[in-house]
Parts: structure tokens; C-alpha cells; sequence
């Protein structure tokens, strides 16, 4: 019973993760088309931003010693900056390239963003402890112990999702987004400025970058360049799954990406464990034949602009 | 004048889609472009609103040169599009897509006499406000972007095909409501139509397009027996009428 | 916005001092070669002067660099003739590289790191040439079977779908320890490759590349990458002509995975991964994806590129002080290069064209070339 409860909050913590990331990387696949390789090295960078950028072999703390609201901001703003300005040199640009030339710029983009870090931070790992009481209390529910942090991975995550869900429906803003998601177009012809719209798209997706890379940092407690990677990966192919650029397919995606994989995980026979990832993304190749729009039904194909 | 397209040529990739085309519409006028399908019509309208750019030619609104500018840009200059196919956004509710227009204006108090205009004009509106507007029917679809663009309180307002797809009885509808809004506060509209007879009827003044060019232009009221715009249209004229393949 | 006239009308250079008239059938054959036969005398130049003159390391480089080419070459096989973009390749050369280590490591290395080997091929070892042809032969099997799945797919979809296939197959070896040693490095594989091994399977492959885009098949392959729809109601069988060229280019790739692999003698399935995946794939989009000489060029351009910047992170003395390039410095440049062509010079340095017979010739001959492009 208890063993279940912990494989019920490590995959609902990690489908929130995943969610999160995703939600990120179908934001933009929604107003600009852009699937986003670089978003998992946001998320790194969110990471990075907490320590001084020196090349020595241990992490000088720098905004992790800063008092959490501030800490959070500080990552937030470091994040949100870094996006705009990718924006601005990178993606403004391409704007009117095919989907498959911004997908390749923002793989170059990916690939310089990690090899800056290399260069400034160094390869090697760094250990790097955020929050670490968020682990160390604990629940005592029947049997099993239960740390504080995935309770709190979810709670932010829902959160969150509330606050995007308010800020779309009920801001104009937000309704502008929504627009501009479903037909471009017509949105700029009804005065909505594109710069701004993808802008705000920009600033969300990295803002939601920062969060998920303060919740992983206090989960691992570790610095690496490429720590990103991973998540952006299932992220990705968490969008896939819901739905190119529905959000609510993102966040399902992503739920989905995360149970199936913790719940393989904790059931699959020893002999085939080590193989969970090879089910993973054979369901994406598998979905993407059967199910080509997605888990969820998103609006249909339109055009960017 | 207000709108002055002036000698024009767009290309999609290699192909001029409209060479050399020129209109001008005046305020408070109605201008129709009439033309067969693939004769540029829409290209024309889209170059207009900032969605294409010309390769050729200028576009110019209101004294300001509007070519290449931005379609938001354009749309705050005072020009809004309901292009062809509607384009409602379907996962918006109706009062959301109805107002998406009138963020670009700074009138509060107008803003919301607008909207009351537009519900009286269209009652159908206000009794499915919070409806997804993917949900209305064609002829409600249609009513709901002609309502989205009045709010945006435009100068000018260019209409592609109101009619397609639409009842009879819906498209004498929605011209009532074009010629009446003209009359009561002076909407100046360049719409498109592949009927002339329609567009005769509504129009000051006509313009026939085919094959990417101005066949003819010219006053509704003398051209409104039809048979020299239906040549234009149709792109014969009777002298040569191939009478040699006819013969045989 | 931009709906401009794209400037890709073809730039080729017209004049020259020059006049070769091609008389002869030998020469009408070598211009309406050009593109491989420039490229492969570029080539035998390059290496000449290395393998001659330059030191040890640089051989090397020159190796690991003329690797790299050629499954650009087999990228653009794929690519540039059907449109899709792959990030799926370096899967085959993996496989590739696996099988000759399958086949050509000692049965008592076999025994020891890799048990789960079939008893035929534990006991059994085969030349350099068998192994390197069956692997890419292997990964060719393994394209057939993804790609009748993968090629169903089009556009953008298609891309995700052999992004999924790289993670499928990266994640498999990752864990196939009886076959691949997993994590572990396999190592023992007999080392065989050098730039002068490379370069007739270069040749070799570029011609074929060639002959292939040139073919009705690539030509119909071609005419669904511009218009998919048009193409089939023109009653070309669009999946079919996808998996073509999915296979070919798998074949080249896979073999230049197990080139990879009697290269250095050890495999890691890490090192193909995202990285090498990005690094070749920048290479064809630098270069000009459609073209088989944005191919050949983009890789070389890369390549050199790659090596100027290793020597600057090697560093050089300015008086006192030795000024050096910090580790992931060039990675740094390449990608920020990458993206300068990207926005600045969409199609690459070759604007997606062969470089054509420069030396002017009856210009009838010349148009009849470019009109089967
Ligand atoms: N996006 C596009 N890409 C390429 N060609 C296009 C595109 N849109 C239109 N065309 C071509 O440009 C020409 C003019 O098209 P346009 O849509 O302006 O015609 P239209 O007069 O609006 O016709 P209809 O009455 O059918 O709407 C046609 O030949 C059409 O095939
Ligand atoms: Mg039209």
C-alpha cells in the first residue's frame, strides 16, 4: 500500500515536471511554430544562474543564498531576459522560415547555449544543494516516508497551470494569445502587434523554464550542462502526444510521459526495465502514425502566418 | 481620396498572381471588385491589409505610403479586412472574438457603443456572447467578423466574397446591413464579389478583374445593363469570338 | 510577410577565360559528372597534401573529418532529395558502427564483452571490406523496416517521427548490454581506416549520390519534396520514393559508421548521440541541403573551420602570454556560424546548387544539365 503511494507521487511529481517543460515548448509551437530544442537548456541555464559563473570545480552560491521570493524573481528575470534576447537575434529573423529551419535553429541555438556553459562553467558537474530541507521533511503516511517536495512539485505545477489558464481566458492578453495561436493572420489584422504576442510567448515558456529548473535543481542537487536535455526530450515528445500547440494536450502529454514512465519503471520485470525509454519513444512514433493530431483533438492545421 | 492602389504587381514565388492593378476608393464610398475565380481579387485585398507585399507599385491610405507596412500597423492606420473564408476564432468565445478588434482603440465609452451597435445590428450576437464561436453557423460566422471589424471602428473596411456560402436570403441580409451602415455613419468599403450583378447593385463604382488585371473600371450607374462587364468578366468580346474554331 | 520573390534562381558561374569544349566523349562524360568528378579531384588533393605533409594528428582529424563527410553526403541522399528533414541518421551509424564491431572483433574479445553474440558470429571474423559493406547493408535493413513506418509521415511530422527513431535505437544500444556492452566502451575492433581508405568509398558514394538524384527515382523523390500533393495526383508514389532514398542514405551512413569504427577501434553509443547528430546536420545546412556540393562543401567549410578553432584553443603566444580559446569554445563558434548562415543565407553557401562546368561550353549542352536539376 505504501510502496503504491510513493509510485503514485514519483510519477504524478514527475508527469508535473514534464508537464511543465511541456507547457513551455507548446507555447511557442503555438504562436510561432517553433519546436523549441533549446527550452531544456533554459532550463539548465535557470539552474546555472544560481551560482557565480567561474570555472573552478565548485559551485560559488550566488542567488541560491538569496531568500526564496527574491531567489525565484532573480532566476525568473535571468531566464526571461536570456529568451527575449534568443528571440530578438535568433528567432525574429527565421520568422518567416519553414518549421523545419527554425527547428534547426533553435538546435544550433541549444548546441551554442550548452557549449557556453562549458566554456564559462566548465563541463564537469558541480554539486549545488537548493532548498534542501524541501527534501528532508517528511510524511509519515502508513508505512512509508514521503518527502515534502514532489507534494510541492504538484502543487506548483497546479498552481501554475491556474495561473496560465486565468491569465489566457480571462486577461486580454491572453485572449490576443489565444487568437494569435489559432490564426495568426486574422490576429495581426485585427491590430494585434506579432512582435508582442511572441514576445509574451517568450517571456511565459522561459518563465515556466525557471520554475521547472528550481524544482529539478532542489530535486537532484546538481549542476550539469546538458541536465536539461532529458526533460526538453520528454517534454517534447510530451507535446507530440497531446497535440502540437494545444495546451491542454501539453499538460496531458506531459502527465501522460511521466506516469507511464515511473509506472514502468516500478512495473516492468527486471530483464526489460533497463529498456523503458525504447517504449517511450516507440509510443511517440506509434502515436504519431495512428493519431497524427495528437492524444488531444487540437484545432486544426492551420498555417502561420 | 482615402485608399489609392496604385499600379501594383504580386507575386507568389515566381507566379504574378496581379500585375499593374490600380483602385482607388473615396470616402463613403462602396467599391466592388468583381472577377472569375484565381483572378487576383483576394491577393489584392491581402496586399492592401500588409498580409502580401507588392513587388511592384504602391499602396497608399489616407495621404501616408501603407506599402509593405505591417498588417497590425495597417489595421491601426484604419483599415480592417474580413478576408475570404471568415476566419472566426473558433476556440474564442463570441464576446472575446467581437472585441479582439477594438484593443488597438483608446475610446473606452465608444468601445462599448460600438458593441451595442453591433449587437442590435446582429441580436443573434449578443444572445450566444459566451458561446465558442466555432459553434455559430456560416451566416452567424459571417455576422460575427463583419461585427468584429466595425469594432475596430475602421476607416476602411474591405470585404472579400461576403456572400460565399451563404443563403439568398442571408446576402441580401448582410448587404442591407453594408448599405446601411455606409448611410448612417459613412463607412467607406471595398468589397469583393464573383457576382457583379450583386456588386452592381451595391456599388458606386466597379472594377472588373481577371487574369490578375484590371479589365474594366468604371461608375455602377453606367455600367448597369451588365453587357460590357460581363465581357470584361468573361474575356470576350464579340469581334473575336473565334468564329474560325466555331465554324467547323 | 516576406513574400518576396526568394532570389533561388540559379547562380552559377557563367564566364570564364577559359574554353574547354568538351569534344570528346570522355570530356562530354566528365562535365555531365562535374559536380562528383570536381569534388572528388578537391578531395585527392586535400588528402594528398595531408597524408604528405602533415603531421600525426592532423591525419587523424583529417580522417575523423572525412568520416563526417560522408554521412553528410548520405544525409543529403535523404534530405535533399525527399525534403524531410532527419535527425534520426546518426542512429544508423551507430548501427553501422555496431555491426562491424560484430563482425570483426576476435572471437575472444566477442566472448568476453559481448556474449550474447549468435555461436556464428562468436566464432567467426571477417575482412575490413565484408564488414564494412554488410553494416551498412544492416543499417539499410533496419531503414526499410522504420522507414516503412517513418515515411508515412510527412513534413514536420516525419522529422519528430526519426527524432523519436535516434531515441529509440540510442536508448536500445544504451541498455543492450550482451550486444553493445551498454555504457561500457566496446572495444577491439581492428583499426583499418585512414584518409586514404576513406577516400575511394567517398568517391565511390558521391558518384552514386549523383547518379541517384539524377535518376527518375530521385527525380521523383525530388517532385514530392516541392509539391506532395501535386506529385501523387501525378501518380508518384510518394511513401515509396521517400523510402528509397531513406534506405540509400541509411546504406551510406551505415557504412560510414563502421569506417567509424575501424577508425578509432572503440564505440561508445554516447558519442551518437544529439551532438554529432547536430554537428553533421549543420554541416549539410551550411553547405545547402539540396545540392550533393552544399554537401561536400558544408562538411569541408565545417571541418576546417573546426580545425582552425582547435588550434586556437590550443593556443598561440602573444609576447608573454599565450591567449587560448576556452573548451566549448568552438562548438561556440560553429553554432553561432551556423545560425548566421541560417538567417543570412537560407540555402547555404551553394544556394542549393551544383557547381557546374565552369569552363564554357555549347550552351545548349549547359542548359540541357540544368533543366534535369
Ligand atoms: N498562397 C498562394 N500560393 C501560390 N499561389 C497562390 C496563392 N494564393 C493564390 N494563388 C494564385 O494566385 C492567383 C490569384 O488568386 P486569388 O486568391 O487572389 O484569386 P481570387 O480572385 O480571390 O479567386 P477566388 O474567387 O477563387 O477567391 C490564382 O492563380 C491562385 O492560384
Ligand atoms: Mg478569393
Amino acid at each position: 500500500m505504501g510502496y503504491i503511494l510513493q509510485v503514485i507521487i514519483d510519477a504524478l511529481s514527475l508527469g508535473s515536471l514534464y508537464a511543465l517543460a511541456a507547457l513551455g515548448i507548446g507555447l511557442l509551437f503555438g504562436v510561432l511554430r517553433l519546436i523549441n530544442f533549446a527550452h531544456g537548456d533554459f532550463i539548465t541555464l535557470g539552474a546555472y544562474a544560481l551560482i557565480v559563473p567561474a570555472y573552478g570545480p565548485n559551485a560559488i552560491r550566488f542567488i541560491a543564498d538569496f531568500p526564496a521570493p527574491l531567489l525565484i524573481i532573480c532566476t525568473i528575470l535571468v531566464i526571461v531576459a536570456i529568451a527575449l534576447i534568443s528571440e530578438f537575434l535568433i528567432f525574429r529573423p527565421l520568422r518567416y522560415a519553414t518549421a523545419a529551419t527554425l527547428m534547426v535553429g533553435s538546435f544550433a541555438l541549444s548546441f551554442v547555449i550548452q557549449n557556453l556553459i562549458i566554456m564559462i562553467y566548465s563541463g564537469r558537474p558541480k554539486s549545488l544543494n537548493l532548498w534542501s530541507e524541501l527534501t528532508e521533511i517528511k510524511f509519515l503516511v502508513g508505512d512509508v516516508e514521503i518527502a515534502l517536495l514532489p507534494i510541492l512539485i504538484v502543487a506548483v505545477t497546479l498552481i501554475l497551470l491556474l495561473l496560465l489558464v486565468l491569465f489566457l481566458k480571462r486577461t486580454p492578453w491572453g485572449v490576443q494569445m489565444r487568437a494569435a495561436a489559432e490564426d495568426f493572420k486574422m490576429a495581426r489584422m485585427l491590430g494585434v502587434r506579432a512582435n508582442f504576442v511572441i514576445s509574451l510567448a517568450f517571456v511565459l515558456s522561459a518563465a515556466l523554464a525557471a520554475v521547472v529548473s528550481l524544482l529539478f535543481e532542489a530535486q537532484t542537487g546538481i549542476l550539469m550542462f546538458r541536465m536539461g536535455t532529458p526533460l526538453m526530450v520528454f517534454a517534447f515528445i510530451a507535446t507530440v502526444i497531446g497535440g502540437m500547440g494545444s495546451l491542454v494536450g501539453s499538460v496531458v502529454g506531459g502527465m501522460t510521459v511521466g506516469i507511464v514512465s515511473s509506472v514502468l519503471q516500478a512495473g516492468l520485470p527486471a530483464e526489460v526495465r533497463g529498456y523503458r525509454d525504447v517504449f517511450v519513444f516507440g509510443l511517440v512514433i506509434l502515436i504519431l502514425l495512428v493519431r497524427p493530431q495528437g492524444l488531444v483533438l487540437s484545432r486544426a492545421a492551420r498555417e502561420r502566418v | 481620396m482615402l485608399l489609392k492602389v496604385d499600379n501594383i504587381t504580386v507575386h507568389y514565388g515566381r507566379l504574378a498572381a496581379v500585375r499593374n492593378v490600380s483602385v482607388e476608393v473615396n470616402e463613403g464610398e462602396i467599391v466592388c471588385i468583381v472577377g472569375p475565380n484565381g483572378a487576383g481579387k483576394s491577393t489584392t485585398l491581402l496586399t492592401i491589409s500588409g498580409i502580401l507585399s507588392p513587388t511592384e507599385g504602391t499602396v497608399t491610405f489616407s495621404d501616408r505610403n501603407i506599402t509593405g507596412m505591417n498588417p497590425e500597423n495597417v489595421a491601426r492606420m484604419g483599415i480592417s479586412q474580413v478576408p475570404e473564408g471568415r476566419h472566426v476564432f473558433t476556440s474564442l468565445n463570441v464576446e472575446e472574438n467581437l472585441r479582439i478588434g477594438t484593443r488597438m482603440r483608446r475610446d473606452r465609452a465608444e468601445i462599448e457603443r460600438d458593441f451595442q451597435m453591433v449587437l442590435e445590428m446582429f441580436p443573434v450576437l449578443g444572445e450566444r456572447k459566451r458561446q465558442p464561436a466555432g459553434k455559430l453557423s456560416g451566416g452567424e460566422q459571417q455576422m460575427l467578423v463583419i461585427g468584429r471589424a466595425l469594432l475596430t471602428r475602421p476607416r476602411l473596411m474591405t470585404i472579400d466574397e461576403p456572400s460565399l456560402g451563404l443563403a439568398p436570403k442571408i446576402v441580401d441580409r448582410v448587404y442591407e446591413v453594408l448599405t446601411d451602415l455606409r448611410n448612417r455613419i459613412g463607412l467607406t468599403l471595398l468589397i469583393v464579389e464573383q457576382s457583379s450583378e450583386r456588386a452592381l447593385k451595391a456599388a458606386d463604382r466597379i472594377h472588373v478583374l481577371r487574369s490578375g488585371q484590371i479589365q474594366l473600371s468604371g461608375n455602377a450607374a453606367d455600367l448597369r445593363d451588365g453587357e460590357k462587364v460581363k465581357q470584361a468578366y468573361f474575356g470576350f468580346t464579340e469581334g473575336v469570338k473565334h468564329e474560325g474554331e466555331v465554324a467547323f | 510577410m516576406a513574400m518576396t520573390t526568394e532570389g533561388n534562381s540559379a547562380q552559377r558561374p557563367t564566364s570564364s577565360r577559359f574554353t574547354i569544349e568538351a569534344k570528346s566523349p570522355f570530356m562530354l562524360q566528365v562535365r555531365a559528372w562535374w559536380p562528383p568528378v570536381l569534388w572528388s579531384i578537391v578531395l585527392l588533393i586535400i588528402v594528398a597534401i595531408i597524408m604528405l605533409a602533415g603531421g600525426p594528428v592532423l591525419q587523424k582529424t583529417l580522417t575523423d573529418a572525412l568520416i563526417k563527410l560522408l554521412v553528410v553526403v548520405g544525409l543529403y541522399v535523404f534530405i535533399g532529395n525527399s525534403g524531410i528533414l532527419s535527425f534520426g541518421h546518426i542512429g544508423f551509424m551507430m548501427i553501422g558502427a555496431y555491426g562491424a564491431a560484430w563482425m570483426t572483433c576476435c572471437p575472444r574479445t566477442k566472448k568476453l564483452f559481448i556474449p550474447g553474440l549468435p555461436e556464428y558470429l562468436q566464432t567467426h571474423q571477417f575482412p575490413f571490406l565484408v564488414s564494412v559493406v554488410v553494416s551498412g547493408l544492416l543499417a539499410a535493413v533496419v531503414a526499410l523496416i522504420s522507414g516503412s513506418v517513418l515515411m508515412r509521415l510527412s513534413g514536420i511530422a516525419a522529422s519528430i517521427g526519426t527524432f523519436a527513431f535516434l531515441m529509440v535505437m540510442y536508448s536500445f544500444y544504451l541498455r543492450w548490454d550482451p550486444w553493445t556492452r551498454g555504457a561500457s566502451t566496446m572495444t577491439g575492433l581492428p583499426v583499418e581506416t585512414n584518409s586514404w581508405v576513406m577516400l575511394p568509398f567517398i568517391v565511390v558514394v558521391m558518384f552514386g549520390a549523383f547518379l541517384y538524384a539524377r535518376s527518375r527515382y530521385g527525380l521523383s523523390a525530388k517532385a514530392s519534396r516541392d509539391d506532395e500533393v501535386a506529385s501523387k495526383a501525378a501518380g508518384v508514389n510518394v511513401v515509396g520514393q521517400r523510402l528509397l532514398s531513406f534506405v540509400i542514405s541509411a546504406f551510406i551512413v551505415g557504412m560510414a559508421g563502421a569506417l567509424f569504427g575501424h577508425f578509432l577501434g572503440i564505440l561508445t553509443v554516447d558519442s551518437f548521440g544529439l551532438p554529432l547528430t547536430f554537428i553533421t546536420l549543420s554541416m549539410l545546412v551550411v553547405g545547402g541541403m539540396q545540392s550533393l556540393s552544399g554537401a561536400v562543401l558544408g562538411s569541408i567549410v565545417i571541418s576546417a573551420l573546426f580545425e582552425a578553432l582547435r588550434q586556437l584553443e590550443v593556443g598561440f603566444n602573444v609576447g608573454e602570454s599565450v591567449i587560448a580559446l576556452p573548451g566549448g569554445g568552438r562548438e561556440v563558434g560553429i553554432g553561432i556560424l551556423m545560425l548566421i548562415i541560417l538567417i543570412f543565407r537560407r540555402n547555404g553557401l551553394t544556394a542549393n546548387q551544383e557547381i557546374y562546368w565552369p569552363f564554357r561550353g555549347d550552351a545548349a549542352a549547359k542548359t540541357a544539365m540544368s533543366r534535369k536539376s
